[in-house]
């Protein structure tokens, strides 16, 4: 039979890249559908943001002293409002792997490519949001706090009121990487070995964490740890995610790399 | 004349069962293949091995000259379209649509229109509220309009009603005249195919049972009907695919006739009839006693 064959018949080439064009067209795949990306997020945001206006101005209505109303005030800078946003991303990267991927792959993208354009879309959608945030976070801290002294988008966690706007960008940028870059890792164990991948990770992810516990509790170290989180504060904190993020971004590409989508 | 694809010695074991087993054939430019068989044959199996969608266990595949596996130049030219296509959660057709020429070069939207108007499907209702039919039509439409050089085509078309599918063998057909490529095609609905079907691949229990083009398969075997003295006479020393009877009368269907054949045949009064692509597959895949006259007609 090999003898009809005329074909290119070079050396066999497996993993030939297929360029950037492939890269750009899955990056478009998974921004086809605007409505889910770009609309979803900042409707959930207006929401929690119309929830958290509600909750401020019934403190400001109902604290009078202003001492009183100091302390409110004190207690909102710790608001974890915007970590809702946040799981909406990890879901969406879960999503990125659970949904688009077999279906990139039934249009004939090679899954290096696949990976590529999702985490060039990932990068691009933090930077998009964590400027939206940085601008929410401005005029947040320009208004003092919407008129009512609530904090939401410069909390505590992301810089509080004095933090630079690139350092805030930073923080929200490294925050939504993380989350779309975990999201996306958890969903290709998932593609790559089902269910038994899933207890695998949760039940290693399970022991783990009791086997950190039992050895800060043992060698008395809780106050070692406090100080460590101390020492590098919210912006420390989220700035050591980043290699989380990596481990997560490097060992999901090799993961895929041999998942095979199942109906 | 040029192989497409050419696989040799492709194994895909899963655990302790083997999917795909020891398979070797190739593909001619520009034919359409059926690929039949049975479910759980290992048709879907093995054409996620020829897309690089699955990794095989052992052996060896070529497409256009290249292995597929993550070779994007290779799958450029290769769609895949699988009754099981998963699409995202949040999808409408129209994504579909506006997605598919960033990766399928020959894309014909003009083609994809009338074809979406010939399928009649809603282009704004989300994928997951689609009949089983509309879902079915998406596939099929992508896999014509898309025009790369090789097709497969795995049971496309669950759910269609008789008129979708006329449509699309049809359009197969129509196109296929007008821009020649390579077409792989895996169904249940042989009878429906079979004068569609330039060459056919039957695959069992994960091995190639038949590889052959389909004009000299639809001649490989023939029913001898007649009075049961007069049928047994005649296929006395013949290997017999299967057989038949009511009273005195018998239906034998036995392998290939020579022109003497169907002469004596003719001469003691016996009926001779062609058996249809669906009836041999039937005949080859349904028991045990499968393999031996094929192996002589092959």
């Amino acid at each position: 039979m090999s003898t009809l064959t005329q074909p290119t018949l070079d050396e066999a080439r497996i993993d030939r890249p297929g360029g950037a064009s492939n890269i750009l067209a899955v990056v478009r795949l998974h921004l086809v559908n605007r409505y889910s990306v770009f609309a979803v997020p900042w409707m959930i945001m207006g929401g929690i943001f119309v929830v958290n206006v509600a909750v401020w101005w019934i403190i400001f209505a109902s604290v009078s002293s202003e001492a009183d109303r100091a302390d409110a005030r004190d207690g909102i800078t710790y608001s974890g409002a915007l970590f809702y946003i946040f799981v909406y991303m990890l879901v969406l990267g879960i999503q990125a792997v659970a949904y688009t991927f077999p279906f990139a792959l039934g249009f004939s993208v090679t899954r290096r490519d696949f990976w590529l354009g999702s985490a060039l879309t990932f990068i691009a959608l933090s930077a998009v949001y964590s400027a939206g945030l940085t601008i929410l976070a401005a005029i947040e801290v320009a208004t003092d706090g919407w008129g009512l002294g609530g904090t939401m988008f410069a909390s505590f966690y992301f810089g509080g009121a004095d933090a630079s706007w690139i350092e805030r960008f930073g923080l929200y940028f490294a925050t939504y990487l993380f989350f779309y870059f975990v999201g996306a890792a958890i969903a290709t164990i998932y593609q790559r070995w089902r269910n038994n991948g899933m207890l695998a990770l949760f039940g290693t992810l399970g022991i783990v964490l009791i086997a950190g516990i039992a050895l800060v509790s043992f060698t008395s170290s809780w106050p070692a740890v406090g100080a460590w989180f101390d020492t590098n504060g919210p912006s420390g904190v989220i700035a050591w995610s980043l290699a989380p993020t990596v481990v997560a971004a490097i060992t999901g590409y090799f993961i895929l790399r041999r998942a095979t989508p199942k109906n | 004349m040029s192989a497409v694809v050419e696989a040799s010695h492709l194994t895909r074991r899963f655990g302790d069962t083997t999917a795909v087993d020891d398979v070797s054939f190739s593909v001619q430019k520009n034919t359409i293949h059926g690929l039949l068989g049975r479910n759980g044959a290992g048709k879907t199996t093995l054409m996620q091995l020829l897309t690089g969608q699955d990794f095989a266990t052992r052996g060896d595949i070529r497409i256009f000259g290249e292995h597929p596996v993550e070779n994007s130049g290779v799958l450029k030219n290769v769609c895949f379209i699988k009754e099981s296509q998963r699409y995202p959660d949040d999808f409408k057709p129209r994504h579909v649509f506006t997605s598919a020429p960033w990766f399928f070069p020959n894309w014909d939207a003009e083609f994809a229109d009338r074809l979406i108007a010939d399928f009649r499907l809603p282009l704004n209702r989300r994928i997951k509220k689609l009949s089983r039919g509309q879902l079915s039509a998406i596939g099929v439409i992508v896999g014509l309009a898309s025009r790369a050089p090789l097709t497969f085509f795995d049971e496309p078309y669950l759910g269609l009603d008789a008129v979708a599918r006329q449509i699309f063998y049809d359009r197969l057909l129509e196109d296929f005249g007008e821009n020649p490529r390579t077409v792989i095609l895996s169904t249940h609905l042989i009878d429906e195919v079979s004068n569609l079907l330039e060459h056919v691949l039957v695959i069992d229990e994960g091995k190639l049972l038949v590889d052959q083009d389909a004009e000299t398969l639809r001649g490989s075997a023939t029913t001898v009907v007649g009075t049961r003295q007069g049928v047994d006479a005649f296929v006395a020393d013949r290997d017999v695919l299967h057989r038949d009877g009511i009273g005195g009368l018998a239906s034998v269907t036995v392998g290939r006739l020579t022109p003497q054949d169907r002469a004596r045949a003719t001469e003691m009064g016996l009926e001779l009839s062609p058996v249809s692509l669906q009836q041999l597959v039937v005949r080859l895949t349904g028991s045990n006693q499968t393999e031996t006259v094929l192996e002589q007609s092959a």
